[in-house]
């Protein structure tokens, strides 16, 4: 009996011990990377994240060894992360997303420099704006675009030309070329239909705008310059719209954006190319009778991702051939047709998949619009802390959009509260 | 009487046999540890390791995937002078109360109607029940369509009554009454429930005794029912407290992470889902986590010394 105690408590003891061992290895920082096995390649990605034909077609294409897609719902990046500190279970090829990727370049041991795998041969395919966000600074690349963001603008062809706006979008271009253009045609829309409010929502614009911009919050040096004159410019243009009063205060993707779209109350909106699904799912009677322009005062980018290979890949090689695969121009053109995936390399523009013409916007190539402006983007830095410095901007935008702070008022508590957490993060 | 003695004598007999054992060792019993184990072992590694690594992660700096750095008071010293940090704080009490005191209130009145409720109680108790089992996530979607400025429920409604439409989600105090008129639509027949089997442990010979007497029902209320259902509003009263404090998804889906206009749904724990999740400041997180501890040990005192009454005082 006594013998058996001790052999359960000693049992016990072995357990306790060894989740205390599995646990404080899980807790060690990339050190034990266990290379996976050869006999299968596991790759993960977000829900329609890739082409499913794009898909379907390269595991037929990689049959030895064969590819282990999961599909990873949730919050992907926070799965992705914690599977990194668990130790186990890293996929070969892993999908990150656009927003994600600034805060993973840190992190760039944890991935194969695809550099050294031969992407050197590839790189130049892809848009050039778009590599950078994948390249540390000092020059290894962990990613290989998926798809980009270009904006545009997305209006109502019929609203405009009630209130005497041009509606063609050739003229729409012509005319709405900078932001004070584009509120100048606000005034005149809400002169001769009240309800119809330019901006959907200031807070949202201002966002574009410090897309538009070559400079963020933080320099390349590691500098807080959120307080300087290229984001106040960003800052005074949205409350511009809010006091011209064109600002419908309607966040996207709300339900009254949504209803807003259709009911014409809402008669434009600026968003990346992936915008015009959710802009035909919201609205019933209102296909047809949109069109699209550039971007005013030039194209910004909104999403788009990459795919990286850990360095937990047992065959780096293998998974490099699997990737550049996957996102050849011409599949890339394929996941296009299969989900609006929008491609990363050019030469996908002038496949026949993106001339086509899309009756919702009546008959108009989206690519027209969109292909020039993802190869105009302009290039700007972003630190790993750039989400975190720019909330208390949007945070007391909203204050202003709202009334209960002057614009000045905002902008000094804005800017004391993002330099208090750029010192933390170590931002000088 | 005599088997109890028989077997505590059968019990002894063969310890004083062997003479020196005062009594048996804690080993001895270890079948009804052993029986109680995968509670303990369960509660050690998804409560206690958890808990223990927050408390140690809060000491540190740790951005999800570099080496932790231990830097002491560091994420306490920020939070303090973090003006969000107060902004939340600020927000959650106040939603709490704004949620609970209605929630419980209604819930009472209508645990006394359902009591003398006599057709279809099942019903009422079964309709009352579906919000507590209801997805949160889908339930603030459809609250937030509710609210929404010129396409809402709530707006039509104003507007058919001649009062002008508010942008609910988009002020302030609209986003406070909008939040917390989901959590009361929630909880109040989870709590009705609980009131209503507290209602049902009371004697009967109280109320017969009462109506004797000629007290009316007013005065049935306050001198029998609420004296007696004391403990069971107690446990209402620190569930609340416990689950309002931690109140997140409601704003989370209704006005965004950033809690909306001027911070004003931004509760405690969605500030430390901001913290962890988005600003990679895991360090930091674990400080606000455990400010939140603090907070709700406060408050369960408070609501403690002041439920608890006199009677169990002493």
């Amino acid at each position: 009996m006594e013998l058996s105690r001790r052999t359960l408590l000693g049992g016990f003891a072995a357990v306790a011990g060894g989740t205390l061992v599995g646990c404080s290895s899980g807790m060690d920082t990339g050190s034990t990377t266990k290379k996976n096995t050869t006999t299968e390649l596991t790759m993960w990605c977000w829900p329609g994240g890739l082409g499913k034909s794009v898909l379907d077609d390269t595991i037929a294409h990689f049959p030895d060894p064969k590819i282990k897609y999961s599909e990873i719902g949730g919050d992907f990046k926070q799965k992705l992360v914690t599977t990194f500190n668990g130790g186990t279970g890293i996929p070969d090829i892993t999908g990150i997303k656009g927003e994600d990727i600034a805060s993973l370049l840190p992190q760039a041991s944890r991935f194969v420099d695809l550099k050294s795998v031969g992407a050197d041969s590839v790189l130049g395919d892809y848009l050039e704006w778009k590599v950078n966000q994948a390249t540390t600074l000092d020059g290894k690349v962990i990613g290989l675009p998926i798809d980009v963001g270009p904006t545009g603008l997305f209006y109502r062809e019929d609203i405009f030309a009630a209130a005497g706006l041009p509606s063609d979008p050739a003229k729409v271009a012509d005319q709405l070329k900078t932001w004070d253009d584009y509120f100048a045609a606000g005034v005149q829309l809400k002169a001769k239909n009240p309800k119809a409010l330019l901006v959907w929502d200031a807070t949202d614009l201002y966002d574009m705008v410090v897309g538009q911009g070559t400079e963020r919050y933080i320099s390349k040096d590691n500098k807080f310059i959120g307080d300087q004159d290229h984001i106040r410019k960003a800052w005074d243009t949205s409350v511009k719209a809010m006091t011209l009063k064109i600002d419908g205060k309607t966040p996207s993707g709300s339900p009254d954006w949504n209803a807003g779209l259709d009911q014409g109350t809402i008669p434009t909106h600026i968003g990346a190319a992936w915008v015009a699904l959710d802009i035909k799912s919201a609205v019933k009677t209102s296909a047809g009778k949109w069109r699209l322009a550039p971007t005013p005062s030039g194209p910004a980018n909104f999403g788009g991702s990459f795919l990286a290979i850990t360095k937990n890949a047992a065959d780096p090689q293998k998974a490099f051939d699997v990737i550049k695969y996957m996102l050849s121009a011409d599949n890339e053109a394929k996941a296009f047709t299969d989900a609006q995936i929008f491609p990363s390399a050019p030469a996908a523009y002038d496949k026949p998949e993106l001339k086509a013409a899309d009756k919702f916007f009546g008959g108009q190539v989206p690519i027209d619009v969109f292909g020039p402006a993802a190869k105009s983007i302009p290039v700007a830095y972003q630190s790993p802390y750039d989400d975190s410095v720019a909330a208390p901007f949007h945070d007391e935008l909203k204050t202003v959009q709202t009334g209960s702070k002057t614009s000045d008022a905002a902008w000094a508590s804005a800017v004391s509260k993002a330099k208090a957490i750029a010192k933390r993060q170590g931002v000088q | 009487m005599t088997s109890t003695a028989t077997v505590s004598a059968a019990a002894t007999e063969p310890l004083a046999g062997r003479g020196q054992r005062p009594r048996r060792g804690i080993w001895s019993y270890w079948r009804f540890y052993l029986a109680l184990s995968p509670f303990y072992v369960l509660f050690a590694v998804f409560g206690l390791y958890p808990m223990v690594s927050t408390i140690v992660l809060a000491f540190q700096r740790w951005d999800g995937l570099s080496a932790r750095r231990f830097t002491g008071l560091d994420n306490f010293a920020f939070l303090i002078q973090d003006p969000t940090f107060w902004t939340a704080l600020e927000n959650t009490v106040v939603l709490f109360f704004m949620s609970t005191v209605p929630t419980l209130v209604l819930a009472l009145l209508l645990a006394v109607m359902l009591q003398s409720a006599v057709r279809f109680t099942n019903v009422y108790r079964i309709a009352y029940f579906i919000p507590n089992v209801t997805s949160l996530v889908a339930m603030a979607i459809f609250f937030s369509s509710i609210f929404s400025t010129n396409f809402g429920l709530v707006n039509a409604a104003l507007r058919s009554l001649g009062i002008p439409q508010q942008d609910w989600l988009g002020q302030p105090w609209g986003i406070k009454i909008a939040i917390s008129t989901m959590i009361v639509w929630q909880w109040v027949g989870y709590n009705t429930l609980i009131y209503l089997a507290g209602l049902q442990a009371i004697p009967k010979d109280q109320y017969e005794a009462a109506k004797v007497d000629g007290a009316g029902a007013v005065r049935t209320f306050f001198s029998i029912t609420l004296p007696q259902l004391r403990p069971v509003v107690l446990f209402t009263v620190i569930m609340s407290t416990i689950g309002g404090l931690q109140t997140f998804t409601e704003p989370q889906v209704m006005v965004g992470n950033s809690g909306g206009t001027g911070q004003s749904g931004m509760t405690v724990v969605l500030f430390f889902y901001r913290a962890a999740f988005l600003d990679n400041d895991y360090g930091y997180a674990a400080a606000i986590a455990l400010s939140i501890f603090v907070l709700v040990l406060l408050f369960t005192a408070i609501n403690w010394r002041i439920f608890r009454g006199r009677g169990e005082d002493r």
